[in-house]
């Protein structure tokens, strides 16, 4: 009985403390100067290009022709008629991956993979951005490379846990991507036969030029 | 100390009869640890020795069935049944029948089921490296299977025992001796039906199989001081099934696979006794294995696929034992390997060669108190040489009570497979080689265009450095430590216990060194592991009736990469939950270790023996903690708990009853409770009853 008052004493005397900590902390926070409202993680599920008409004999749906291409400001996808432009920040195919730079379109575009928590990166590097060239792609393709894995005897292509794809827009803007899932729906455990080459994404886009991804 | 020490000498008058049975246990002679003969109970190193009473006791057919119900020691199945000890795959176990090395391992393990039992006098299972004395592959440790030595008389047995899926095992022995000559024959057939874990497949679990075991010893004694022996063993199984493969052409097809396994070995040896002191043996051991693999289209009976694999091992061995002083044994041996394989999977006939000495000191300076020192050296024509040494001691602290300790290193040399290995598997496509091959497979698969390329280079899907580090393929090596207590507080009781650890280097792993254009990958081996095992194992012995013994083991273990659990400490291994696609940094605390491992394995068994009323039986259980089995969230490590296969027990019964001395009737129930977890345990079959007759013939 004893025990028990004596912690409860203690408990009440530890949120008397939190209580005035947090307070002052709040004073400090008036004192300086207000940082941007947080920016928010948005999330696009199943981005994937059209497929082409399924092949009769196999019963798959054909590889598709062209990219799926995707503004991370406007979160929306942009028709692919509009590639030689700079309305696109990212376009997918399979497994490959393509900013809107170099050898893949007009703009200022390039990536870096980083390893690391979504969460924890909170400003985007300056330096050390790749751009796509015809023979090599920023975000490196490739099972273990870039941002996959791939399982040869499941034949189930697994996003890297960890990786996180640093972006520069094709306006010169920066993004932190993660991508979650490859496949339709974002199976929570995928058997490899559900439609592939559909990403599900985490992002957080910086619409005012500057490296602050918080 | 005092009080304890008398209350034993009062028990130890009170159960005379008792004493003189443990005794006689406690003079039992073992022979792997040491290479000599010395007394179980004096041998510095943890040994377990499994009777021919035991083995008959649990009604025992193959070796499988005996080393499973083993403290310490885990039956895994990899392309054939294996022994897992102390936490380390079968490929780091010596497998001896009288001494001399069972030879042909698929992947590293030695198909168990190939020996059986019905011949054995008993089985030694020494733990932890033997390298110092045994070289390549006693890493984890040995098993040594002792066959029967002819005693004097003539007398025989057949037994015939015949349980759930049609499995019949039919053996004899005979044995004679008279004067200076001495017999022994084996003979056994083994067959079964099979079994299908899961019936929608149309391929069984195990498809029908027979096979036969020969077995004979012949000495003869030259004079009082020299005896010679020529042992020899042969043993064939056939396996037949019908199997739908994908072809490589496409389409797929029904094949009849027969396949064929033979292992033989001849050893004659000259054993003399130059003096009461100095004992020499010279001993010639020739082997071989082979394989065969046959599929056929089961519509016209024409060949898809035909592949062998044939190898053999020769060594002249020599070794002296003598007793410098009386406090001092030295045993000085060496010999000459040359080993040679061919195969469909070998380019050409691949051959190796080694030369080994080793020479060991068994010093007892004071009473109580006994040394082992000793060092092996290996030197091989395609690997760098091996330099093997080991210590142990053996303290008797008080009458009831011993420590003892042995540091030493084991060694694994790459094998045929790893050296020279040229496959593509014919079904599935993916291709192996050997580190003598690879560099240039990969460029020959290149050039012929049938590596997968990468889309955004056009260059082959080649890693550098894997290929790298699978050219420069050496030996898996171990630092080893053991300690351990043995106790026998009271004439009733017996506890030991014994700490290990094992510190592996240079462990070889497959590793894809280039894509396929097919989807599949080439591998090859490499050295990268650092791995440690280390654990516990305890194991109690209660006499609750001179009839009735009660015993129980436990083995608690910890095996991990060493490069896995430095990352974790960096942080840099992370997993998405699959619900929540969360990605979460994973600790040290995640990580589940080696795959394949339990942490907690224990038994628990109950003997009954009454020798006068003729009657026998047991009661055995055998728990296998949950362990890894593959990794599911790609992060490569078992981190999730659906990585895992759920732990499980497994009961044994059997009951015997022996008439008129001669003839024994035994029936026993294998997995009382009919556990089975198809997806996971091929090697578990449902519940298994059995029934046997032995008959004894000639002379008592």
């Amino acid at each position: 009985m004893n025990e028990l008052f004596s912690r409860l004493t203690l408990l009440a005397a530890v949120s008397a403390t939190l209580g005035i900590s947090a307070c002052s902390n709040d004073d400090d926070d008036a004192n300086e100067v207000q940082p941007a409202a947080a920016l928010k993680t948005e999330t696009t599920t199943n981005l994937a290009p059209m497929p082409r008409a399924t092949n009769p004999t196999t019963g798959q749906p054909g590889t598709p022709k062209h990219y799926a291409f995707y503004n991370l400001a406007t979160k929306s996808e942009v028709p692919y008629t509009d590639s030689a432009t700079t309305k696109w920040d990212i376009a997918v195919r399979g497994t490959t991956i393509l900013t809107n730079g170099g050898s893949s379109g007009p703009g200022q575009g390039g990536a870096l993979v980083q390893e690391g928590l979504f969460a924890e990166i909170v400003a985007a590097p300056t330096t050390g951005y790749q751009v796509d060239s015809p023979t090599a792609k920023a975000i490196t393709t490739g099972s273990g490379k870039g941002w996959y894995n791939y399982n040869s005897t499941t034949h189930i292509v697994t996003p890297i846990a960890g990786r996180v794809l640093l972006v520069r827009t094709a306006t010169g803007k920066y993004a932190k991507l993660e991508i979650v899932s490859y496949y339709k729906d974002a199976p929570a455990t995928p058997t490899g036969t559900e439609p592939s080459g559909y990403y599900t994404f985490r992002y957080v886009y910086q619409p005012n030029g500057s490296v602050n991804l918080k | 100390m005092t009080l304890l020490g008398s209350s034993r000498q009062t028990n130890a008058q009170g159960i005379a009869a008792d004493t003189s049975a443990r005794h006689l246990q406690l003079r039992e002679v073992v022979v792997t640890a040491t290479r000599t003969e010395k007394t179980l109970a004096d041998v510095p190193i943890p040994v377990t020795v499994v009777s021919r009473q035991q083995i008959r006791t649990i009604g025992a057919v193959r070796l499988n069935d005996v080393l499973g119900e083993q403290t310490g020691l885990s039956i895994v199945a990899d392309h054939g049944r294996g022994v897992q000890m102390q936490g380390l795959n079968p490929e780091y176990t010596l497998i001896l029948v009288d001494g001399e090395p069972l030879i042909g391992r698929t992947a590293g393990t030695l198909e168990l089921s190939r020996v059986a039992v019905g011949n054995i006098e008993r089985v030694e299972v020494v733990k932890g490296p033997a390298s110092a004395l045994w070289g390549s592959e006693a890493l984890a440790g040995v098993v040594n299977i002792i066959t029967q030595k002819p005693q004097p008389g003539t007398r025989g047995e057949v037994r015939l025992r015949y349980g759930t899926n049609r499995t019949a095992d039919l053996g004899g022995t005979f044995n004679h001796k008279q004067g200076n000559v001495g017999l022994t024959v084996f003979g056994n057939r083994y067959s079964s039906a099979g079994y299908s874990l899961q019936p929608a497949s149309s391929a069984a679990t195990v498809p029908p199989f027979t096979s036969y075991t020969g077995q004979s010893r012949l000495t003869y004694q030259l004079d009082d001081k020299t005896t010679l022996s020529v042992s020899g063993r042969y043993f064939i199984e056939n396996q037949a099934s019908n199997v739908v493969l994908t072809t490589e052409a496409g389409p797929k097809a029904e094949m009849r696979l027969r396949t064929r396994q033979q292992d033989y070995s001849v050893t004659p040896s000259l054993t003399r006794c130059f003096s009461d002191k100095v004992l020499g043996t010279l001993r010639f051991y020739y082997a071989g294995y082979r394989t065969q693999e046959d599929y056929t289209y089961t519509v016209d009976g024409s060949t898809y696929d035909a592949s062998y694999f044939r190898q053999t091992f020769a060594r002249p061995e020599v070794q002296l034992d003598w007793h410098v002083l009386p406090q001092h044994t030295l045993t000085v041996g060496g010999g000459y390997l040359a080993e040679a394989v061919e195969a469909t999977r070998y380019e050409r006939r691949q051959q190796m060669r080694s030369g080994y000495g080793y020479v060991q000191d068994d010093w007892t300076p004071l009473p109580g108190l006994n040394l082992l020192a000793g060092a092996r050296f290996d030197g091989h024509s395609q690997y760098r040489s091996q330099l093997s040494p080991k210590l142990s001691g053996r303290y008797q602290v008080r009458p009831w009570l011993a420590v003892r300790a042995t540091v030493g290193r084991g060694f694994r040399a790459p094998d045929f497979r790893q050296l020279y290995l040229n496959f593509s598997n014919p079904a599935v496509g993916y291709s192996v080689f050997g580190t003598h091959q690879v560099q240039e497979k990969v460029v020959q698969l290149a050039a012929q265009g049938q590596l997968a390329l990468d889309p955004a280079t056009g260059q082959p899907l080649i890693d550098a450095t894997l290929l790298e580090q699978a050219s420069n393929l050496t030996a898996e090596s171990s630092q080893a430590y053991n300690a351990g207590v043995q106790a026998d507080p009271n004439d009733k009781l017996r506890l030991t216990a014994n700490f290990f650890h094992n510190n592996l280097r240079n462990l070889i792993e497959t590793a894809a060194v280039a894509q396929k254009a097919n989807g599949q990958s080439v591998y090859s081996y490499r050295n990268v592991s650092r791995a440690y095992t280390q654990g516990v194992e305890v194991e109690a012995r209660y006499l609750v009736l001179p009839t009735l013994t009660l015993s129980g083991g436990y083995q608690y273990l910890l095996a991990k990469d060493r490069n896995v659990v430095a990352q974790l400490k960096a942080g840099t291994i992370y997993r998405r939950d699959s619900e929540t696609l969360e990605t979460a940094r994973l600790t040290p605390a995640d990580y589940g270790g080696l795959y394949n491992r339990s942490r907690h394995s224990a038994n628990a068994k109950l003997f009954y023996n009454d020798a006068a009323r003729g009657w026998s039986g047991s009661v055995r259980g055998v728990y296998r903690g949950r362990y890894g089995f593959q990794d599911r969230n790609g992060n490569q490590i078992l981190d999730a708990a659906n990585e895992y296969v759920r732990g499980y027990w497994l009961w044994n019964v059997a009951a015997a009853k022996t008439l008129r001395q001669r003839y024994t009737l035994q029936a026993g129930l294998d997995n009382v409770l009919g556990y089975t977890d198809p997806a996971y345990l091929s090697t578990v079959p449902g519940r298994l009853y059995y029934a046997s007759l032995t008959v004894a013939l000639g002379q008592k």
